[in-house]
């Protein structure tokens, strides 16, 4: 896939390429902000690794005006200021994810994942470990033996797929799922969950319960 | 300072001290006056009266063949001279000055002139001082008619004693009118104190001066300007530090990447355990630039700071959900959370940065296996944000110095640099917050931030 990687700080960028070669993608590099915004007007890309702080315009100001030509392709901001306040303004101007420098490989391999998963038409068939997703027909398989799910256990673990390396809220996971059923209660959830365990768990995924507050879906990668 | 052993000047004492010398000077004053005009005038009145024995005398003279002779009985003298006060004498003589009636050793009248002009003048007889009344009869002879000073000393003790009072009574007065309008008119310095003492060391406002008098109005305003300049440099502090921060996280950021790439290589096993320490050292070199930087971002003045907001502690911990959960279970830690709504007036980029250090110090000091729990509520209009962990404990001599800056219990594990509690005592001082920390070695740690809750209510509803 085409990826633009918008970074200042040569060292930087040329890690970025390397990680993302790696990944067999097909990489531009931009060192400032009217470099990138020139090459985001001639070209499409599925991503764009955008770092806030360039020399003439920046990141914000890149994504403000991409935004306004209302392209859609992914944008992941890295930045080196203090997180919380440029996120929240990073994601206003619609930024789709956002990393704090400095940052581990591996996270910025899972986030670029996650992101590409989003554009990439879906693949019908999601691997993890000993279990196989067919979202198109949903059909769900533990080491190849077909499963049944119910239609609550199916959309159970489609939340989770949706949100890998998230954790979910027992609360989250009652509002998506109050159209499969009127009464909710939190217990119910818990009733769920541990049905949908005991169906897939042994195709080595693990559904982690954080005391107190919901579930985490551990199967990265596969 | 040189002067620190001398007394400080003060404005009420300056006042008396100019005050009360000048007062007493006008009161002398007041005084001398009133004994020259109170003198003159029962000099006037009484002389006035002496005049009258004296007249009276005169016109019972009657010039015989032996010349003028006092033709008066014993008692119409006594009874003329008669005074309940003083004590009275006469004496007559002739135009060649033999004596024809009354005390001999009356000192003489200077010279008279006009005949019937009368003449007074002090004098002294028996060693007493006299006041006297001389007129000159037609035919030459002289009448002199002699008084003590008694009653005229009484008039002018009387006239001073009357004034004196009052003038004395309105000195004092004016003192202490004085040092009440001085109590007065420095109120609004009282006022001032109260209102500067009141501040945060980190409030750099200006302080309002709309009501203050136009005689402290330009020390608040240079005060002010003062402030102000403190707000520009801290402003150019916060620039500095929004720089220094991006300039050392993007290198550090390279290098990380960099030795990442590498280490996914095929090297050999010592180059590996090489890149491997480096690759630790770097990460170490990281968080404390992201510590230093935060802990001077926390100080920074509270207006410099970015405005408050109202924050739901359950909001960040949500958020920190996400961060911490993974790493957690990484080091095989239980994380666990107990979260009520706990609505608090704050900035919410500390707290969330002062409960990221709270929980990375439970993951940190609590060894696989074992727990952390994150618990935040209201309770009695306070709203708490608790972390506690099974951990390794801290010993109670080091309660307090936990949250010093670069303080590390010897012997501890770990990579931390001291900085963690630092950063959440900071962010507690500058939300009001109070720390309560529950810890013997050995058996885990809490520690709780206590905050003023507001919109109990609200929360309290949504709850239910």
């Amino acid at each position: 896939m085409r990826i633009l990687v918008v970074e200042d700080d040569p060292l930087l960028a040329t890690g970025l390429k390397r990680v993302l070669s790696c990944s067999g993608h097909a990489i531009d590099c931009a060192a400032t902000g009217l470099q990138a915004d020139n090459l985001l007007r001639g070209a499409a890309y599925e991503l764009v690794v955008l770092d806030v702080g360039l020399p003439d315009i920046d990141g914000f100001e890149v994504l403000r005006r991409f935004r306004q030509r209302r392209m859609r392709a992914n944008v992941l901001v890295l930045t080196a200021r203090d997180a919380i306040e440029d996120r929240v303004h990073g994601l206003d101007l619609g930024a789709d994810d956002y990393l704090t420098k400095p940052f581990a490989i591996a996270e910025f391999e899972a986030r670029v994942r996650a992101l590409l998963r989003r554009t990439s038409a879906p693949a019908s068939a999601l691997t993890f470990r000993g279990l196989t997703v067919d979202t198109e027909v949903k059909r769900v398989k533990v080491n190849d033996v077909p499963v049944d799910l119910t239609v609550r256990e199916w959309a159970l673990l489609e939340l989770f797929l949706a949100r890998p390396g998230r954790v979910l809220s027992k609360e989250q996971i009652a509002q998506q799922l109050v159209n499969y059923d009127d009464s909710l209660s939190l217990n119910t959830i818990e009733v769920y969950v541990s049905r949908l365990r005991s169906k897939i768990e042994a195709g080595g995924v693990k559904i982690r319960t954080v005391r107190g507050f919901g579930y985490l879906w551990e199967a990265e990668g596969a | 300072m040189p002067e620190e052993s001398e007394r400080a000047p003060s404005i009420r004492r300056r006042l008396l001290a100019f005050l009360v010398p000048a007062l007493l000077l006008l009161v002398g004053c007041a005084v001398v006056l009133s004994y020259v005009l109170a003198e003159r005038a029962a000099t006037t009145a009484y002389d006035r009266s002496l005049l009258d024995p004296a007249l009276d005398m005169a016109e019972n003279v009657r010039l015989g063949a032996n010349g003028p002779q006092l033709d008066m009985l014993a008692q119409e003298q006594e009874a003329l001279l008669y005074d309940h006060e003083d004590t009275l004498v006469f004496q007559i003589r002739d135009s060649a000055g033999k004596l024809i009636a009354g005390v001999p050793d009356l000192p003489l009248a200077p010279p008279l002139q006009a005949e019937q002009r009368p003449l007074f003048f002090d004098a002294v007889y028996k060693g007493k001082p006299l006041r006297v009344a001389a007129i000159r009869g037609a035919s030459g002879f002289t009448v002199q008619v002699g008084e003590t000073l008694n009653k005229r000393h009484r008039l002018v003790r009387e006239t001073l004693a009357a004034e004196f009072l009052p003038t004395v009574l309105i000195a004092l007065a004016s003192v202490a009118l004085a040092w009440t309008v001085v109590a007065h008119g420095i109120a609004p310095l009282g006022r001032l104190r109260s209102q500067l003492l009141a501040r945060s060391p980190h409030d750099l406002r200006p302080l309002d001066e709309r009501n203050a008098p136009v005689e402290i109005a330009p020390a608040i305003e240079a005060f002010n300007h003062l402030l102000c300049q403190l707000r520009d440099s801290n402003a150019v502090q916060q620039r500095f530090l929004a720089n220094a921060s991006h300039q050392l996280r993007t290198p550090l950021a390279a290098l990380q990447m960099h030795l990442e790439l590498l280490l996914r290589r095929e090297l050999p096993g010592d180059v590996h355990h090489e890149i491997e320490a480096m690759h630790i050292a770097t990460t170490r070199a990281t968080r404390l630039a992201n510590q230093l930087l935060l802990l001077a971002k926390a100080e920074v003045s509270a207006e410099q700071a970015r405005p408050k907001s109202v924050v739901n502690l359950r909001t960040l911990a949500d958020v920190a959900v996400q961060e911490w959960v993974p790493r957690a279970i990484a080091r095989e830690i239980d994380l666990g959370f107990e979260l009520a709504d706990a609505s608090i007036v704050g900035d919410p980029v500390l707290l969330a940065e002062s409960l990221n250090n709270l929980i990375d110090n439970a993951l940190r000091y609590t060894p696989p296996g074992g727990s952390a729990t994150v618990r935040c509520g209201t309770r009695l209009r306070e709203a708490f944000l608790t972390v506690e962990d099974s951990g390794s404990g801290i010993p109670e001599w080091a309660h307090q110095r936990v949250f010093e800056r670069f303080f590390r219990i010897q012997g501890t594990p770990g990579e931390g640099a001291g900085l963690g509690l630092a950063i959440v005592r900071e962010v507690a001082d500058q939300h009001a917050a109070r720390i309560v920390m529950e810890s013997t070695a050995g058996s885990g740690t809490r520690i709780v931030l206590v905050f003023s809750a507001v919109g109990v209510e609200a929360s309290r509803s949504s709850d239910a």
